[in-house]
C-alpha cells in the first residue's frame, strides 16, 4: 500500500476544472470601453494607482496634472468661457438675403504697420524730428515697444502664442 | 476617393441651391447610418454602415416623405441616369417636347429635379387622376404634369426664332458663362424664375425676418479699426480683464 501511495507523484495528475477558464477576463486595451462598460476584473485594472489600462476620458483633458499620485489643480487649466455683453448689438443670428457678398483682400501685416505707425513716420519725417538712423526722437508708446515686450504682452492673456 | 466623393454627392446642385440649406444639412437629413466607428480613436479607421443607394423623386430629400419612400426595408429596382456634365435647363426656360401626346409643343418649366433628369413642362404633357374616389363620391379629376426626361425628352427653344436647338456653354468676351444655341449662335439668357429657392422668388423681393435677420445696411458697415493687439488682447480692453502675471519665458529648439 505504501509503495503504491509513493508512486502516485510520478504519476500524471489530471484535474477537472469547477471554473470557466477564462474568468471573463479579456484583454481589451485596443476596444474602447468607456462609462460604465467592461467587467468587474475589467474595472478592477482601471483602479488604483498602478493601473494596468487606463480610463477613457472621451477626448476631456485633465484641468491638472498628477504629481505623487495625487491630483494637482491647475485654475488656469479650467477653461473660462468669455461672454459679450449683446445689450447694444445689432448683428443678428443670420444675414439677410438682400445684403451683398462682401469680399475683402487679405488683412496683411504691412497694412496694419501703415495704419500703425505710417502717420507719425511721415509728420516726424517732414518735421526734421528723426535722428541719424531714423529713429523718432520723441518716440510714441508703439514706437518705443520692443519684440520682447510685445511678446510678454501677448502671452499675459493665456493665449496660445508660442 | 475621389469616385467616392463623387458618388456620394447625389443631391443635384439646384437642389442645393433651391432649398437654401448648408450641403451638410441636406446629407445629414437623408442619410442613414446604421454603424459609424467612434472618432478620435486611431484604432479605429473611419468607416461606417449606411445606406447607399436612394430613390429620389419629387419629393425632397430632406422631406418625410422621402425618408418613408426610403425606408430601411425598402429596395427599389435601379434607375440607370445618364450622367450630364454641365446642367443646360432651368426653372422658366422655355423649351419644346420631343416625345409623348404633346410633342411639338412648348412651355415654360415649372420644375427641375436634378437627380432624375427631370423636367415638368407647365401644362404639358399632362394625365388625368382621380382623387379621394369614395362609393358615394365621384372623386376630383386632377391633370398633373408627368416629368420629361432631358437628354430625350427636351430641348431648348431658341429665343427669337423660337425654334427648339441644341444648346452649349460658352464665354463671352467678357468672362461670363452663358448658354448658346449652336444653330444660330444666339444666347439663351437664364431665366429669373431660376433664382426661385423655398424662401424668396427673387433676393430683392426677400422678406426679411425682424427678430433674426441682420439688414443688409448693418452687415455691410465696416466697424475694423486696425490696433496692434491680438484678438485676446483686444477682447480683454473691451471687457476690462487686467492680467498681472507674466508668463515664463519658452525656448523652441
Amino acid at each position: 500500500m505504501s509503495r503504491i501511495s509513493s508512486l502516485i507523484n510520478f504519476a500524471s495528475k489530471r484535474n477537472i476544472s469547477l471554473t470557466v477558464p477564462r474568468e471573463g477576463k479579456r484583454n481589451f486595451r485596443k476596444f474602447v470601453l468607456a462609462n460604465k462598460r467592461g467587467s468587474r476584473i475589467h474595472k478592477q485594472q482601471q483602479m488604483g494607482p498602478k493601473a494596468e489600462l487606463e480610463v477613457d476620458k472621451r477626448g476631456v483633458r485633465d484641468v491638472g496634472y498628477y504629481l505623487n499620485g495625487r491630483f494637482v489643480k491647475v485654475p488656469e487649466m479650467i477653461p473660462e468661457l468669455i461672454v459679450p455683453d449683446l445689450k447694444d448689438c445689432d448683428l443678428k443670428p443670420y444675414v439677410s438675403y438682400k445684403a451683398k457678398d462682401v469680399v475683402q483682400s487679405e488683412f496683411t501685416a504691412q497694412q496694419l504697420f501703415d495704419a500703425v505707425y505710417s502717420k507719425k513716420i511721415v509728420t516726424d519725417f517732414k518735421q526734421g524730428k528723426l535722428d541719424a538712423d531714423g529713429q523718432a526722437l520723441e518716440p510714441s508708446e508703439e514706437e518705443k515697444l520692443q519684440a520682447e515686450e510685445a511678446i510678454q504682452r501677448a502671452k499675459k492673456t493665456g493665449s496660445d502664442i508660442f | 476617393m475621389r469616385i467616392y466623393n463623387f458618388l456620394c454627392k447625389k443631391v443635384g446642385e439646384l437642389t442645393v441651391k433651391y432649398s437654401n440649406l448648408p450641403e451638410s444639412y441636406i446629407k445629414r437629413s437623408y442619410e442613414q447610418v446604421y454603424w459609424r466607428n467612434p472618432k478620435g480613436y486611431p484604432q479605429y479607421p473611419a468607416a461606417q454602415i449606411a445606406r447607399k443607394k436612394y430613390r429620389f423623386t419629387t419629393n425632397r430629400p430632406w422631406t418625410m416623405q422621402f425618408a418613408r419612400q426610403n425606408e430601411r426595408t425598402t429596395q427599389r429596382k435601379k434607375v440607370f441616369l445618364e450622367p450630364i456634365g454641365e446642367w443646360m435647363i432651368f426653372k422658366g426656360d422655355r423649351v419644346e417636347i420631343l416625345v409623348g401626346k404633346d410633342k411639338g409643343k412648348q412651355g415654360i418649366v415649372s420644375q427641375v429635379i436634378q437627380e432624375r433628369n427631370w423636367v415638368f413642362v407647365e401644362g404639358l404633357n399632362t394625365h388625368l387622376r382621380i382623387v379621394g374616389k369614395d362609393k358615394e363620391f365621384p372623386g376630383v379629376t386632377i391633370q398633373s404634369e408627368a416629368p420629361l426626361l432631358v437628354t430625350t425628352g427636351v430641348k431648348l427653344v431658341d429665343p427669337e426664332t423660337l425654334k427648339a436647338t441644341e444648346a452649349e456653354w460658352r464665354y463671352t468676351e467678357d468672362g461670363e458663362k452663358v448658354r448658346v444655341s449652336i444653330s444660330s449662335s444666339r444666347i439663351i439668357p437664364i431665366p429669373k424664375a431660376a433664382q426661385e429657392t423655398m424662401d424668396y422668388k427673387s433676393k430683392e423681393l426677400y422678406i426679411e425676418n425682424v427678430d433674426k435677420d441682420t439688414t443688409a445696411a448693418i452687415a455691410n458697415k465696416i466697424t475694423f479699426d486696425p490696433k496692434l493687439r491680438t484678438f485676446e488682447m483686444d477682447i480683454m480692453e473691451s471687457m476690462g480683464i487686467e492680467e498681472d502675471r507674466v508668463p515664463a519665458k519658452s525656448y523652441w529648439y
